[in-house]
C-alpha cells in the first residue's frame, strides 16, 4: 500500500465522517457495528456450510437493522480442528476484537479448552453448534463454566432414550450396540446401553466402530456372538453401509435400530431397501413447528440445496439465539450479561417469535417493552437447562420407497417423561 | 491495549512451549541424525502423565492423584522417557526413513490407545478436571498468564542453557560424530547404539516436558492434541528456524507459530467476505508455500548449523558447511 493510497483513504474516510455529520443522527447511529466472533474448522469440507449458515443468519439480522442499532459483523477464525489454533484464534477474537460473544467451536476436544482457558476466564459467552460430549454437562455441573457456555446441539441423551423405546416397543430382548468411535460415538453407545439394561432389555456387546476400516468383518462377527434380537447402529453412512453389509452377510438379525446420523439417503441406498425394512431410526429435531419447515424452504431458497450437512439447524439456532440475547440484553453487554439474558429468548411464556429477520424485528419491539420471546427455532422451540444444554422433540422414522417417512413424534413433554421415567 | 497485551502474553506462552518441542527434537535430529516422526507420542505421554498424575479425581477413568504439580510435570516427563526407552531400545536400530516411519506409526497408536482406553485416559471426549497450580490465589486473568509465560519462559531457558552445553560438550562432539559416520565413532571405541538411545530418550524427555507445560496452560488434553499433525508442526518449526543450532529451533518455533496464527487473523480481518469462508483453505497454501520456499532457497534453515571445529588441524580443516 503506497502513501497516495492512505491519503485517498483518509480524505474519504474524512468525507464521509462530514457527511455523516450533516445528515440526521438515525443515520450515524447505522455507523456503528457490533463484533461476534465464530471459531468453526472452515477447513473441513462439512464444516464450511456450517459457517456459511452462521453468516446467513448475520445478514438477515442485518436486514432487520442489526443489534441494538448496529451491523453486526462476524469475525470468523478457521479452528483447522487443531485444539492450538482454535484456542489462539478464540483468544484473538476476545481480546484484539473484542468480542462478547465466540460462536463455536464444532469439536468438544477443541470448544473444552476454548471454554476453560479462553472464555470463561474474559467472561465471554460461548454458544456452540454442535459440540456434543456429555464432559460439558460435567463441566457445568461443577459450576466452572459461570453460566457462560450454551449448546443448541441437543445432548445425545435424547437420541439414546428413544434409540432404548424403540427396543422397547418392539418387543426386542437382546440388542448389541455399534457406535462411531469418536467422543459423540463413544457417549451415545454408553447411554443407549445404559437405558435399554434400565427398561430390562440385555446389551449382548458394545462394539466400537473405527473409521475408514476395509473391514467390518471381525467387529461384526464378535457382536454375532451374543445373538441378539436387533442392533443399534450409532454409526456415520459410510462405516455404517460396511458393518451392516458384513453382519447381514454373517446372518445376523434385520431389526435395527440408527441413529440420525444414519438417516441418509446414500446409507440407504447402498444398504438396500430390502433388508431396512425392520429398520428404526430415531432423531431429534423435526419440531412441529412451522418454523422448522420454514427454515428448510429459507435454507433451500438461500444456498440452492436442502440443509443435509450435519449442524446446520443447530448453527442458525446458536447465531440467531446469541443475536436475540445480545439484543436483549442491551447495548455494551458483557458476556455474562448477554448470557443472564439468553431465558429471555426461551422464555416458554414469551411471545413466539419465528427464525428470521421478521420475527428479530418483532423481537426487537417485545424487549424494548421489558418482555420476553419465545424462540422457535430450526430446531423447533429451543430451551436451555441450567447446564446450558438442549433438549429437544423426537422423532422415531423409517426408511421408504419415496424416502423417509415419520413413523411416531414424541413431542418435548413426552421426550421429557420419558427421560426421567428412565432415571427412576 | 491490555487486550493486546494479554494475546501476546497467551500467544508467547504457546509458543515458549512449542520451542520446547523443537529444542527435544533437534537434540535428536539436529545433534544426532535420529529422525523422530513421533513428536507427537512423546509430547501426548507427557500431557497425559502429567494430568492424570496431578489432576483431580473423575469418574470412569484413572487420575485424580492430585500430586504437587512439580511431582506431577517430573512424572509426566517420566512416562515420556519410559515409552521413549521402550520404542527407542525397538527401533533404533533402524535407519533415517525406516526409523521416521516406525515412530510415525507409534505416534498413530499412541493415540488411538487414548482414544479407546476409557479407563486411562478418558477416551475421545479428553482428560479434565484438572487444577492448575496456584490459580486459587491468582484467579485465571493475565496476572496468572504472563506468570505461567515467566515460568514457561525459565524452563525453554534452562532447556536451551542445557542443551548448549550438552552439545558442546566431548557428548554432544559424539553425537555428531554418530550422526556423520557411525562406522567411524564405532571404530574409536564408541558404542553409538547406547548414544543414540540416550539422545533419543533425553530429546523425548524435553518433549514431554512440553506435553506436560502444555496441558498445564489448558487444563485439558484430549486424542485431538496428538495427532500427527502436531508433528509436522514441529518438524516445520525446526526446518525453518535450522537443524542444528538451538537458537535456530526456538526462532523456528516463534516464527512458524506466528505465520500459523496471523495468516488466520490477517485473513480474518482483510479478506472479503465472500472469501473467508476459504480462508481455512488459503492459510493451509500459505504455510505449505513457506515451507516449501524454504526448502527450495535456504534448506538449512535461517539459522545454520556452526560447525564447530574441536582441534585445529591447518590443512586437514574440513569444508565449511554445504
Amino acid at each position: 500500500m503506497t502513501k497516495t493510497g492512505n491519503l485517498l483513504r483518509t480524505g474519504a474516510a474524512m468525507g464521509l465522517a462530514l457527511a455523516a455529520m450533516s445528515v440526521a443522527d438515525t443515520a450515524a447511529a447505522q455507523e456503528c457495528s457490533v463484533k461476534v466472533g465464530a471459531v468453526l474448522p472452515t477447513s473441513v469440507d462439512w464444516g464450511r456450510p456450517i459457517a456459511e449458515t452462521a453468516q446467513w443468519v448475520v445478514d438477515q439480522v442485518n436486514e432487520a437493522g442489526g443489534v441494538n442499532d448496529c451491523q453486526v459483523e462476524m469475525v470468523l477464525r478457521d479452528t483447522q480442528v487443531d485444539p492450538k489454533v482454535g484456542v489462539d484464534a478464540a483468544k484473538a477474537l476476545v481480546d484484539l476484537d473484542g468480542v462478547p460473544v465466540l460462536l463455536g467451536a464444532v469439536s468438544s476436544g477443541v470448544s473444552m479448552p476454548i471454554l476453560t482457558s479462553v472464555t470463561v476466564p474474559a467472561g465471554v459467552m460461548q454458544m456452540s453448534c454442535c459440540s456434543s460430549s456429555t464432559a460439558f454437562t460435567a463441566l457445568a455441573e461443577e459450576g466452572k463454566t459461570d453460566g457462560l457456555w450454551f449448546r443448541t446441539f441437543a445432548t445425545t441423551g435424547v437420541q439414546a432414550a428413544v434409540g432404548a423405546k424403540v427396543a422397547q416397543d418392539q418387543g426386542w430382548k437382546k440388542v448389541a450396540v455399534f457406535y462411531k468411535n469418536d467422543d459423540w460415538g463413544q457417549d451415545i453407545g454408553k447411554l443407549v446401553a445404559a437405558d435399554l439394561e434400565a427398561l430390562g432389555i440385555e446389551v449382548t456387546a458394545s462394539v466400537a466402530i473405527n473409521d475408514a476400516q476395509p473391514s467390518y468383518r471381525a467387529e461384526a462377527a464378535s457382536a454375532l456372538s451374543g445373538q441378539p434380537d436387533a442392533i443399534y447402529l450409532a454409526l456415520y453412512p459410510n462405516e455404517g453401509t460396511a458393518t451392516v453389509r458384513e453382519w447381514i452377510s454373517l446372518g445376523g438379525t434385520q431389526n435395527m435400530i440408527l441413529a440420525n446420523s444414519l438417516k441418509s439417503e446414500e446409507f440407504r441406498e447402498n444398504v438396500g431397501m430390502d433388508y431396512l425394512s425392520n429398520a428404526w431410526g430415531t432423531d431429534t429435531a423435526s419440531p412441529r413447528a412451522d418454523s422448522a419447515t420454514a427454515f428448510v424452504d429459507a435454507y433451500q431458497a438461500r444456498f440452492d440445496g436442502p440443509p443435509n450437512g450435519p449442524g446446520l439447524a443447530n448453527s442458525y439456532d446458536a447465531t440467531m439465539i446469541a443475536l436475540l440475547a445480545m439484543e436483549a440484553a442491551g447495548k455494551d453487554a458483557t458476556g455474562a450479561e448477554i448470557a443472564a439474558a439468553v431465558p429471555r429468548v426461551t422464555d416458554p411464556a414469551g411471545t413466539p417469535v419465528t427464525a428470521d429477520s421478521a420475527g428479530f424485528t418483532q423481537a426487537r419491539e417485545v424487549f424494548a417493552e421489558g418482555g420476553s420471546v419465545m424462540y422457535q427455532g430450526a430446531t423447533g422451540n429451543v430451551r436451555f437447562d441450567a447446564n446450558g444444554d438442549v433438549s429437544a422433540p423426537a422423532v422415531v422414522w423409517k426408511f421408504g420407497e419415496a424416502g423417509i417417512d415419520e413413523v411416531e413424534y414424541l413431542s418435548l413433554d413426552d421426550v421429557d417423561a420419558f427421560m426421567s421415567a428412565l432415571q427412576k | 491495549m491490555i487486550g493486546l497485551l494479554s494475546y501476546l502474553v497467551f500467544f508467547a506462552t504457546v509458543a515458549t512451549i512449542l520451542a520446547i518441542a523443537v529444542l527435544g527434537l533437534n537434540l535428536q535430529w539436529g545433534n544426532t541424525g535420529l529422525f523422530n516422526g513421533g513428536v507427537a507420542a512423546f509430547f501426548g505421554a507427557g500431557a497425559y502423565g502429567t494430568l492424570i498424575l496431578g489432576g483431580t479425581p473423575q469418574a470412569g477413568h484413572l487420575g485424580g492423584f492430585a500430586m504437587p504439580y512439580p511431582l506431577a510435570l517430573l512424572g509426566g516427563m517420566a512416562v515420556a522417557a519410559a515409552l521413549a526407552w521402550g520404542v527407542g531400545r525397538l527401533t533404533l536400530k533402524l535407519r533415517h526413513d525406516y526409523l521416521a516411519i516406525a515412530t510415525f506409526g507409534v505416534a498413530v497408536a499412541f493415540e488411538n490407545v487414548m482414544r479407546n482406553a476409557e479407563w486411562l485416559s478418558g477416551g475421545a471426549k479428553g482428560l479434565r478436571g484438572f487444577e492448575r497450580p496456584l490459580q486459587e490465589g491468582i484467579g485465571s486473568g493475565l496476572a496468572y498468564n504472563a506468570l505461567y509465560l515467566a515460568f514457561v519462559a525459565s524452563l525453554l531457558l534452562l532447556t536451551y542453557l542445557f542443551l548448549e552445553r550438552l552439545v558442546s560438550s566431548p557428548f554432544g562432539r559424539l553425537l555428531r560424530a554418530i550422526r556423520e559416520d557411525e562406522e567411524a565413532a564405532r571404530s574409536l571405541g564408541k558404542n553409538p547404539a547406547k548414544v543414540r538411545l540416550t539422545a533419543f530418550v533425553t530429546g523425548s524427555v524435553i518433549m514431554g516436558m512440553a506435553g506436560g507445560l502444555y496441558a498445564t496452560f489448558y487444563a485439558f488434553v484430549s486424542p485431538q492434541d496428538v495427532l500427527p499433525i502436531l508433528t509436522f508442526q514441529i518438524w516445520a518449526m525446526l526446518i525453518v528456524g535450522g537443524a542444528g543450532n538451538n537458537r535456530g529451533a526456538i526462532l523456528g518455533a516463534f516464527l512458524m507459530w506466528g505465520a500459523w496464527t496471523a495468516s488466520g487473523w490477517a485473513l480474518s480481518r482483510h479478506a472479503p467476505v465472500e472469501a473467508q469462508i476459504y480462508a481455512g483453505s488459503i492459510q493451509y497454501v500459505l504455510i505449505g508455500s513457506v515451507i516449501v520456499g524454504m526448502l527450495l532457497w535456504r534448506p538449512q534453515g535461517l539459522f545454520p548449523e556452526r560447525l564447530v571445529v574441536s582441534q585445529s588441524g591447518g590443512a586437514t580443516r574440513p569444508a565449511p558447511a554445504k
